[in-house]
């Protein structure tokens, strides 16, 4: 059932790779999430811990719904261009997320992870962390930065449920908390920039050189 | 007692400038509560230093010699950034460069930015560290982009993203942290007190994969090349009192946060594994801010491009690691905050005086503003190193460690850049503090509370060769439990 789920998330960060236009992206992330609400609940059950159904609603909340919802209505407020803008072609992305999960596969084996599902789910971590700094620099648009950041944090909150059994409680919803203000923060920024610059290319933000 | 009232004020200070109508009472307020802050932080230096750690909240709050010296650090340019903001925003709103109710806006985010500084040395947790780096990250883009030019959106779009990602590393490596801590059979435990004394007993080769994330990633945050990138932008476009806070001790917190994972990888890895690294992001960052300072034209960034030169050099007097080295690379750390502090606000002073950045068409700045000019002149030799100034004593200090050590080739390449960055330098300042006033440009008098922001600070940088011979035992004291973990 984990790997299941595991393999769920990997398709969806594919999704994201392969996504040419905003609500794509925002779509495939909210699947991802989604994904990973199923994965901590699972582990709520088999191992019958509160805290981590409390945990796994504040996903659903948050990264389900909060979260793509204020970057949507972001993206319709300042209505420009919804294409993401590709430096890199959707074919050769994936070519290239393909590489990152094999190269995730083989440093998570380097770094002792070879037990049962750990591997899986160690490979599939650092392969959306990977995955996620690879939208970051690869799209124009300053959404996907957004986007790109929210996966690698995805990716971490992964790692973090499978290698050790969470972090502590308190820390774990501060880092909630975090991703949730910095979101905010960065749409914020988003808006700033297209009322500032009336476009939101990053590759065009030059100004300051040297 | 202390830690509570060093925390509890920046916070009280944030209500206060919501609600305090006048920006210049909440000024003097501001200043009033770092002075306090201060005191306190002095208070709790030597009572670390006499009588150990500090545990309290059910040891959520941590602090050791360390984490006092830290908090002293920021203290001190924290009191000093708020008493140069009373003059600097009161000259702002008068020019109309922003509004009454934005200068609120600006002092609420300034005490929480000084709250979430002093919460980093404070916290055991090392995962509630990595919060309250991040918390200092989002509060302070605000104030990056503060002015809302295209400029300082652009680096604070810049400052936001490149630090966040470095941040999630480093969250990674946290993790990886704890990870080897859970699986040496022990109790589940993020705190640093739980960590730092079973390091022996951890999994080796996880810790160094975790060391090295932990580099990059609050690396990033500290300025170590190849990640400063955000850096000379961000530090160039924030408000004045805060590029001081920025170069200052927002580096340092983040160094803060590498030397506490350093001293779990010394003593479960091996001191050399970690010397080593720092070793490599030191020079790495001296060499490519010493290019970058030759040939810029702008003043803040000239400024921030020195603050990764000195993050190169302090990262160089911990890969020593000889207690000399290290006792002067804390040095350095003081030293670089307070002259460094002092030098942006000169920037400060002459870039809203003559409106303009670039160093080659800004002349005379010693009779446009005496005080600024002479303050400059004097903070420009000490901040290159010149005798007999504090940084002086400290770079010294680290060379000396380095020939001790019988890194002769590591000692010679810092005096070699240090002399080409002392030349361009001097080179830059002396064509701006000299030559003649621009036409139609009229002597205008310096607020006060600059002028006494600007004595302290000289003053600290001035005292240390009185003061040394009285702290040196203690300097050496901390250095050894440093070594020692």
């Amino acid at each position: 059932m984990h790997e299941f789920i595991l393999f769920g998330i990997l398709a969806t960060t594919y999704l994201m790779v392969i996504a040419k236009r905003v609500p794509a992206l925002i779509r495939s992330f909210r699947y991802q999430s989604f994904f990973i609400f199923l994965v901590t609940l699972v582990a709520g059950f088999t191992e019958k811990q509160a805290a981590l159904y409390f945990i796994a609603l504040l996903i659903l909340v948050l990264k389900v719904f909060i979260i793509p919802l204020a970057l949507e209505w972001i993206a319709n407020k300042i209505n420009v261009d919804e294409n993401l803008g590709l430096f890199v072609n959707a074919q050769l992305s994936l070519a290239i997320a393909l590489v990152l999960t094999y190269g995730s596969f083989i440093f998570s084996r380097s770094l002792g992870f070879a037990k049962d599902y750990g591997l899986v789910a160690v490979t599939v971590a650092f392969s959306v962390i990977f995955i996620g700094a690879f939208l970051m620099i690869s799209r124009m648009k300053a959404f996907s930065q957004v986007a790109g950041l929210l996966v690698m944090e995805n990716g971490i909150f992964i790692f973090a449920s499978f290698v050790s059994g969470g972090m502590p409680f308190f820390v774990e919803i501060a880092v909630f908390l975090d991703v949730l203000v910095s979101v905010i923060i960065m749409g914020l920024f988003v808006y700033r920039i297209n009322k500032l610059f009336t476009h939101i290319d990053v590759n065009k933000l030059s100004r300051l050189r040297g | 007692m202390t830690v509570i009232i060093i925390l509890m004020i920046p916070v009280l200070l944030a209500a206060a400038a919501m609600l305090v109508r006048k920006q210049k009472i909440t000024g003097i307020l501001n200043s009033l509560g770092y002075l306090i802050v201060l005191f306190e932080s002095v208070l709790l230096l030597k009572k670390v230093l006499a009588s150990g750690a500090i545990r309290l909240w059910g040891d959520f709050i941590y602090i050791d010699a360390l984490s006092a010296f830290f908090i002293f650090v920021i203290s001190v340019v924290v009191f000093a950034s708020a008493l140069y903001s009373v003059g600097y925003i009161k000259k702002d709103i008068e020019r109309g460069v922003i509004s009454d109710k934005k200068s609120k806006v600006y002092y609420t985010l300034f005490n929480l930015f000084c709250f979430s500084m002093f919460l980093v040395p404070a916290v055991n947790n090392l995962g509630m560290l990595w919060v309250a780096i991040e918390m200092t990250t989002l509060i302070s883009a605000f104030l990056v982009g503060f002015y809302n030019t295209k400029e300082s959106v652009e680096a604070a779009w810049k400052y936001i993203i490149i630090c966040s990602v470095g941040i999630i590393f480093a969250l990674l490596g946290t993790i990886l942290f704890s990870y080897a801590f859970s699986i040496s059979g022990l109790t589940k435990s993020l705190n640093w007190s739980d960590m730092a004394p079973v390091a022996h007993i951890l999994n080796k080769d996880i810790l160094k994969v975790a060391f090295v994330f932990i580099l990059v990633g609050y690396g990033t945050k500290a300025g170590l090349a190849p990640m400063h990138t955000w850096l000379p932008d961000a530090h160039s476009q924030a408000v004045a009192p805060i590029s001081a806070l920025l170069s200052g001790v927002l580096l340092k917190t983040a160094i803060y946060a590498i030397l506490r994972f350093g001293i779990i990888i010394i003593k479960g890895v091996g001191f050399a594994y970690f010397a080593n690294l720092m070793m490599f992001f030191g020079v790495v960052s001296l060499v490519i801010s010493c290019g970058f300072i030759l040939v810029q034209k702008d003043l803040k960034r000239l400024l921030a491009y020195s603050s990764i030169e000195h993050i190169g050099i302090i990262a160089i007097g911990f890969g020593l690691y000889t207690p000399l080295a290290i006792a002067g690379a804390l040095l350095h750390i003081f030293n670089h905050a307070v002259v460094k502090s002092l030098m942006f606000f000169g920037a400060g002073n002459i870039v809203s005086a003559y409106r303009k950045h670039n160093m080659n068409t800004i002349r005379g700045v010693i009779r446009a503003l005496p005080f600024t000019g002479v303050i400059l002149l004097i903070g420009c030799f000490a901040l290159t190193g010149f005798p007999p100034f504090s940084v002086f004593i400290s770079e010294i200090l680290i060379i000396i460690a380095a020939f001790v050590h019988g890194s002769y080739l590591i000692a010679a390449l810092l005096l070699l850049l240090l002399g080409v960055i002392f030349g361009a330098f001097i080179y830059n300042f002396g064509k701006m503090l000299f030559g003649n006033l621009p036409k139609g440009m009229a002597v205008t008098g310096e607020p006060l509370s600059g002028k006494i922001a600007f004595l302290f600070l000289l003053s600290l940088i001035c005292a240390l060769a009185i003061v040394l011979p009285f702290i040196k035992k203690d300097l050496l004291c901390l250095a050894q439990r440093l070594l020692q973990g």
